[in-house]
């Protein structure tokens, strides 16, 4: 803070309807440093990059680039002014090829005013590369996995020639590859003098590419300063409050029987010769790289895809499950992942967004009771800690960590014997992710069976009692939770190593 | 933990502005109507007359019944564009069967099983066929048009049972009965769309289809409840504008109905996409046009202009619903 800083947002307040989100937040970023901004689900960071990138507008407060006041009265000035703004959730036009979606708005054409195909391509193709990405710039985005999404995503804010690029979370999608390749991009932009602030809950990341942090609390600016003096606990306890634990849950269990049984699943290209049982009170992960068929396999196990060969026994009967209704029926929950895409219906309110999949709990004679639904959200918010204050307003009104925290009341509601998680903790903060954790935990000791599905590693290995390592479609290990180290599950997730006596 | 006690804060004076903007959009058709019958009551003094207030309600009674449906279809993401003709058909078919019966009851009940068909047929190609709803209800109009004109050899058909004619031309006090028919199906759908699952399952279904699929609603059965629902609207509306005039036209009844109904359901803020509506829009947007017409004739606008006004206007509420 002692040169002058490249970018300076100055006492920014912002309220929405009468509740302030922003208190006076003072934020300043250097040149060619990648600036961590972190806090809690709804400390206020999403909104704080809304307002740089003029997609809100500052109720109070200036901005200055190298010293000259700037408003960011629209999106566009604050692109004119050399800022990308990578959003938090994903904003594709999945009916567009890639190449079209990266230059939306501002397509290449030549001097008649055609559009130069050729050449969006190629820089299409250019940008990917650098990233390691190899998909065809002419493919259509709908048929692409999320992954690919985020990272388009991310190569769009490149295609720019921006002095600052804003990553709002770019990650949560992304294989731990796929984040190492982008860091090293980060890291090359860095030297070539860009400034990049960076938002992410996994404060390993932050450790590992970011120069300074910023950290927001209930829309007040507490501190900021380099990371390499700081350790991650300290940071955590600025964030949230107190220090989180990384360890493993300890916890008793008895096992019930079989719930679940899953015998020579098979779907072609997806998934093939699954096997696996899970008992009642038992948490079981299931990790693997991206690609590795786990999301698929759920998807067709709650009925959500239909073609598929193999058997399904729930309580030691053989069922048919063809539609996720029919799931449900039968005791089976799923929280999806992706959440935009896959779970948030964002012109219903944050309440009816939290009962829609258990009407029938909120029912009398056919007319939906609105106070029950109320108590029962008043009842959750607590529970899991969710930010917000009139819960009558749209779901994406709601910062993402919370919007996901709807989602797993929303399933917590349904009450289902077997829940499936397919990666929870998309965007949860640290503090929030400990108190799903416990839920998880709880869940499992109320003699209920939950399966987590996770791309990361360290989360199966901190809740979950058997770890299924998945490769190509494949379930390549199974091991004990207490067991499994990092190292040995990376090595069967990349199809290094094979243990198919011990999966039978 | 830090932000359990996060305090209420009510909506204070710095607010003010921002709670103007709700109130705008929230209700910019009630303000917009509130606008026009003001301008009308204005420009000319026969518009407030009780008889010609009471005019515009009967007149946009059966287009106001047929928008009821169309929001429902519209909320769910897709659109209806049978409607006009599907009422003629209903008509013409409860025509003969009231005729071949002698009996007013079997006539209703014919139009409604007919009516709820027709839109079951458009259901079960929208969600089993996949296919768009534009090109499904597209050859449902032109289905059941010629039908109809088969049928009806081209004519119109007569009634000629007594007492059929007191549906659309008998009052309760001030009252037209198909007045307070379509009041009382507006209050029904609305009910049924704010107070019961099945209206929160089609606001889901429309604005994310594969997350209210994923959220365990029967998607495909919720289609065809609502096209059905749209059928059966259109033959209550069918019915009136049957006993109306004790007759129905195969080949003029029930023309471009589907506009009128798509024009009130979008002036009243229904997105066109699905997902966002409401049936109290729809309810005002149908006056709307009711009022705009009134004028058209009071002044003596040229009926070949009647139809730009009304383009016009719905231009206007679709760029106003952009601009959010
Ligand atoms: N358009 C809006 N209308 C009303 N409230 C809003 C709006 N946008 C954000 N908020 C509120 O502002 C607060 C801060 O949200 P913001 O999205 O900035 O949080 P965040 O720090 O990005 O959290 P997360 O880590 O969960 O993404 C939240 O309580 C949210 O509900
Ligand atoms: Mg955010």
């Amino acid at each position: 803070m002692t040169k002058n800083p490249y970018i300076t947002m100055k006492n920014m307040k912002k309220s929405f309807n009468g509740v302030p989100v922003l208190k006076n937040v003072t934020l300043q970023i250097e040149k060619g440093e990648i600036h961590a901004l972190l806090g809690e689900n709804g400390a206020g960071k999403s909104t704080l990059m809304n307002i740089l990138g003029g997609v809100h507008q500052p109720d109070n407060g200036s901005i200055y680039i190298n010293d000259k006041e700037v408003k960011m009265s629209n999106p566009r000035i604050s692109q004119e002014q050399g800022i990308s703004f990578i959003h938090q959730e994903l904003n594709m036009v999945t009916d567009l090829k890639v190449y079209e979606n990266m230059f939306l708005g501002s397509e290449l054409r030549n001097k008649m005013g055609f559009l130069k195909v050729e050449e969006m391509c190629q820089q299409t193709h250019d940008i990917l590369a650098k990233l390691g990405v190899d998909i065809d710039p002419k493919e259509y985005v709908r048929n692409l996995a999320t992954s690919y999404k985020q990272l388009i995503e991310i190569s769009k804010a490149l295609l720019h020639k921006s002095t600052i690029i804003i990553m709002d979370e770019p990650t949560t999608s992304l294989a731990e590859h796929e984040v190492n390749r982008l860091f090293e991009l980060m890291k090359n932009l860095k030297k070539s003098g860009i400034s990049i602030i960076y938002i992410s809950h996994k404060l390993k990341e932050i450790k590992a590419v970011c120069d300074r942090y910023t950290v927001l609390r209930d829309g007040e600016m507490i501190k900021s300063g380099d990371v390499e003096q700081e350790d991650l606990d300290t940071i955590t306890k600025l964030m949230v409050g107190k220090s989180i634990s990384q360890n493993r849950f300890v916890h008793e269990h008895t096992f019930g029987p079989v719930l679940l049984e899953v015998n020579n699943l098979t779907s072609f290209g997806l998934f093939k010769n699954i096997h696996f049982q899970v008992k009642k009170g038992e948490i079981v992960g299931f990790t693997g790289l991206a690609g590795d068929g786990r999301t698929e396999l759920f998807e067709s196990l709650f009925g959500y895809r239909k073609k598929y060969t193999g058997e399904i026994k729930i309580n030691n009967q053989l069922i048919k499950i063809d539609h996720p209704r029919k799931a449900v029926e039968a005791g089976i929950g799923l929280v999806p992942k992706d959440r935009k895409e896959n779970a948030i219906i964002k012109d219903l309110s944050v309440i009816h967004n939290m009962s829609l999949s258990s009407i029938g709990n909120f029912e009398k004679s056919g007319f939906i009771l609105d106070n029950a639904e109320r108590d029962k959200f008043q009842y959750y918010k607590e529970l899991l800690n969710i930010k917000v204050h009139n819960p009558r307003i749209t779901i994406d009104k709601l910062s993402g960590g919370n919007q996901q925290k709807v989602i797993i009341a929303k399933w917590l509601e349904v009450g289902a014997d077997i829940l499936i998680f397919d990666n929870p903790t998309q965007g949860i903060d640290v503090g929030a992710k400990q108190e799903i954790y416990q839920q998880i935990v709880a869940l499992a000791e109320q003699g209920k069976s939950v399966i987590i599905l996770s791309s990361e590693a360290p989360e199966v290995m901190r809740i979950c009692h058997t770890i299924n390592v998945m490769y190509q479609g494949e379930i390549t290990a199974r091991f004990n939770g207490e067991e499994a180290t990092e190292e040995e599950i990376m090595h069967y997730a990349t199809g290094s190593k094979r243990e198919a006596a011990k999966i039978g | 933990m830090a932000n359990t006690n996060v305090k209420e804060y009510s909506p204070q004076v710095s607010s003010a502005k921002s709670r103007l903007t709700w109130l705008w959009s929230e209700y910019s058709v009630i303000i917009a109507f509130i606008i026009i019958f003001i301008a009308s009551t204005i420009m000319n003094p026969r518009f407030l007359d009780i008889n010609n207030q009471l005019n515009i309600l009967m007149q946009v009674s059966i287009i106001g019944i047929v928008a009821l449906g169309m929001t429902v279809v519209m909320l769910s993401g897709g659109i209806d564009l049978s409607v006009g003709s599907v009422l003629a058909l209903v008509g013409v078919i409860t025509v003969l069967a009231l005729n071949a019966s002698g009996s007013i009851l079997v006539g209703i009940f014919t139009a409604l099983v007919v009516g709820s068909f027709a839109g079951f047929l458009n259901g079960l190609m929208v969600a089993k066929g996949r296919i768009a709803s534009f090109i499904a209800t597209l050859g449902m109009m032109a289905a059941a048009r010629s039908i109809a004109l088969y049928i009806a050899e081209g004519g119109s058909v007569s009634g000629e049972v007594k007492g059929f004619t007191a549906i659309a031309n008998n009052d309760l006090w001030i009252f037209d009965y198909p007045v307070l028919i379509f009041f009382a199906m507006t209050a029904l759908v609305y009910i049924l769309m704010h107070k019961t699952r099945f209206g929160r399952y089609v606001y889901a279904l429309g604005s994310n289809e594969k997350a209210a699929m994923l959220s365990a609603i029967r998607v495909d059965r919720i289609k065809i409840a609502v096209y059905s629902l749209a059928g059966l609207l259109v033959s209550v509306a069918a019915i009136i504008e049957t006993s109306r005039l004790n007759s129905i036209s195969s080949s003029s009844s029930g023309v471009q109905y589907e506009l009128d109904a798509i024009a009130a359901v979008i002036i009243g803020g229904t997105r066109m996409t699905g997902g966002r509506g409401k049936i109290i829009g729809t309810l005002f947007g149908v006056l709307i046009l009711g009022i705009l017409n009134n004028m058209m004739n009071l002044m003596n606008v040229s009926p070949y202009l009647q139809g730009f006004v009304k383009g016009l206007i719905i231009i206007i509420a679709v760029v106003f619903q952009k601009r959010e």
